[in-house]
């Protein structure tokens, strides 16, 4: 009767994962998992979700050689862009395969929680598309840091519910979100953000996360004729770098990197960093590294980039960390902000403060790596939505 | 020794009495004063008390419990001192059956030999957890296997369906039926199949089988009366609780009311 926690339970990676729910979801989490297991295995399923991935998204979207950055700083960089997919995120891709998911399994409404605002207005997006109901639940002071997207989800027909909670950021947006689903999983689907949540969750947005990897391989093998030594992406929850490491795991030679948030430094306490100073512990229906008070309360996370300040990461990105087959590392605000101005500068893009951590990174790390080495950022989103947020941080600087 | 909670069942049916279940947060108003509400809700005749531990992200409740949580956490309540105050109550004579009800990271953390010594040592009688389903359960269980252990309840909910024979296999005590989808304290919204799913429950069940969620009055069980063993109430209680400035009477005068009440449907 008793099914232990082990290594053959595909709900765990390794220690990690599992479904840490009420037992009112067990059943819509068992149905879920069919339903995707069905789907993920059905050629037409697959078809329409590539053919929404082209058409719709805009994929693929390239891999670009930033000439300048890489000059800069002496190796090969290459920003795999998803900062030009349609609505300025690679949130989309995993937002289009649960709909689609959601729609075939009978589901009329969404809900979605959001911190940065680009998972939700993904999510309103995918709803208006396909013509479902959309309630977007985001912490009040995540509203007031993305207003511009809170505004761009009201324009696309969703309700976002202001969720006064807690901290007021992502983990309570999600608790909100989780309540109103164990209410109406009947008839809704819960479309989550990032590679969190109970199984079948994390392993669904991989998939679908998958294909930024995927791409990438093959567009670095036709470049270069050879795989990356170094990958690396930003990492809140996890999906965006989950997306990105997914097709190199198997692969030892490349180095796969993970960029968590470190706020005002991991020193002041005020940073994201789950991976570098949580413990183990149980939030939003997984186990994973977590931030926690010595009652093991979560703590309130705190990184200028919205979307990165999450107490949690996703329970694969814990597993890959203690296996080693990947490195979490941390840049602070000032370090983001700073690898956002030069990007702008020196190669004319904008991207979001959570993607500039992981350029802020891959500056360091390029000062290891010889002029012929090879490394792959995934630059996650645009920074439009940030603007504000710069503003206020060059304001503050002076 | 016999679990306390089995022993209040057993005395329960031969008596042909419903049980009458409450909740409180613990450390509210603070320690002296949770301690307080215990004792006045012994003396008004309430069965078993489930004493919540608050934590940061009570996924579960609604917003009173989540309020309750919140202020207690401010106040400085914790696992550690929630034990301390068990202990008390016990060298003081409190006989009633105590359960924990808390979210599973608290205990986690803790770590789950020292949390179910602990429970041992300061005579806590049972443990619900409501974001640990069956299928995560070997390890707490594991850790039970003690003397005098704890009992971890088990819940049910109107959809857990096919589920429901393995969920009662080993459990014991009482099973506690959730009557509703979602969080605590959503008053006046059973499940549209509540009856339904209450006596194929009870046709199953070889422990008592309790219902809770959104339960304010004895009268709201009225329907399910002659298929339950007894009733839960937690969210009204804390409401009314604090519209009462925490005052021992008003626990006392509802308690004894409610259980009254109960036995008379």
């Amino acid at each position: 009767m008793e099914e232990k926690m082990n290594k053959n339970d595909k709900r765990y990676f390794g220690e990690f994962g599992g479904q840490f729910v009420s037992e009112s979801l067990m059943n819509t989490l068992k149905e879920l998992d069919h339903s995707y297991e069905d789907a993920i295995h059905d050629e037409a399923f697959l078809k329409q979700y590539d053919y929404y991935m082209r058409q719709y998204v805009g994929r693929e979207n390239p891999l670009y050689f930033a000439e300048n950055l890489s000059r800069e700083y002496g190796t090969k960089i290459y920003l795999k862009r998803e900062d030009l997919n349609h609505t300025g995120a690679h949130k989309i891709n995993n937002v289009i395969g649960q709909i689609l998911l959601a729609k075939r399994m009978g589901k009329k409404k969404l809900i979605a929680e959001t911190g940065a605002g680009q998972h939700g207005v993904a999510a309103a997006t995918g709803a208006a598309l396909f013509g479902m109901e959309c309630m977007v639940f985001m912490g009040e002071e995540d509203m007031r840091r993305q207003e511009l997207n809170v505004f761009r989800m009201k324009m696309l027909g969703a309700k976002v519910e202001c969720v006064m909670s807690g901290s007021r950021t992502l983990k309570d947006a999600t608790n909100e979100a989780i309540r109103t689903w164990a209410k109406t999983a009947e008839d809704t689907f819960y479309v989550i953000g990032s590679a969190v949540g109970p199984y079948p969750y994390p392993k669904i947005v991989k998939e679908f996360q998958s294909v930024i990897s995927r791409e990438s391989k093959q567009q670095i093998l036709k470049a270069e004729g050879r795989l990356p030594d170094v990958v690396m992406a930003c990492v809140g929850g996890g999906s965006n770098s989950i997306g990105m490491f997914a097709d190199f795991i198997e692969e030892p030679s490349v180095r796969l990197i993970g960029v968590e948030a470190a706020g005002l430094g991991i020193e002041t306490g005020k940073h994201a960093c789950a991976m570098a100073l949580g413990k183990p512990g149980t939030l939003h229906g997984m186990r994973s590294y977590l931030l926690q008070d010595e009652d093991g309360n979560i703590q309130i996370a705190h990184s200028i980039s919205a979307g990165l300040d999450y107490p949690g990461v996703g329970p694969e990105h814990a597993y890959l960390k203690d296996s080693g087959r990947a490195e979490y590392v941390s840049v602070t605000d000032q370090e983001a902000m700073e690898a956002l101005m030069e990007l702008c500068r020196l190669e004319g893009i904008i991207p979001a403060i959570e993607s500039a951590h992981a350029i802020a990174y891959a500056r360091k790390q390029a000062k290891n790596m010889g002029e012929d080495e090879i490394m792959i950022v995934c630059l996650s989103g645009r920074g439009d939505k940030d603007v504000h947020t710069v503003a206020d941080y060059i304001q503050s600087q002076k | 020794m016999e679990n306390r909670i089995e022993r209040k069942m057993k005395k329960l049916k031969e008596n042909g009495e419903k049980a009458f279940i409450t909740y409180m947060t613990a450390g509210l108003p603070d320690m002296a004063g949770s301690k307080a509400l215990v004792k006045a809700q012994e003396e008004a005749g309430t069965d078993v008390l489930e004493l919540g531990i608050p934590f940061s992200d009570p996924v579960a409740d609604g917003p009173v419990i989540q309020n309750a949580s919140y202020q207690s956490i401010q106040l400085g309540t914790n696992l550690k001192k929630v034990f301390g105050m068990m202990k008390e109550l016990r060298a003081e004579g409190v006989q009633m059956p105590i359960v924990f009800m808390m979210y599973y990271n608290t205990a986690l953390y803790f770590g789950l030999e020292q949390f179910v010594e602990e429970c041992i040592a300061s005579g806590v009688d049972g443990v619900i957890i409501p974001d640990l389903p069956l299928e995560e359960q070997g390890e707490i269980k594991e850790a039970l296997r003690r003397d005098g252990a704890p009992i971890l309840i088990e819940l049910v909910s109107p959809v857990s369906a096919e589920r429901v024979p393995r969920i009662l296999e080993g459990a014991r005590g009482f099973v506690y039926c959730v009557s509703g989808m979602g969080v605590t304290g959503q008053s006046g919204n059973f499940h549209k199949k509540i009856l339904h799913y209450l006596t194929e429950v009870k046709k199953m069940s070889k422990i008592p089988v309790m219902m809770g969620f959104g339960i304010e009055q004895a009268k709201d069980v009225a329907p399910m009366i002659d298929v339950i063993d007894g009733a839960i109430v937690g969210s009204h209680l804390i409401k009314l609780l604090e519209a009462n400035e925490y005052k021992p009477e008003a626990a006392r005068k509802y308690c004894s009311n409610f259980k009254k009440e109960l036995n008379e449907l």
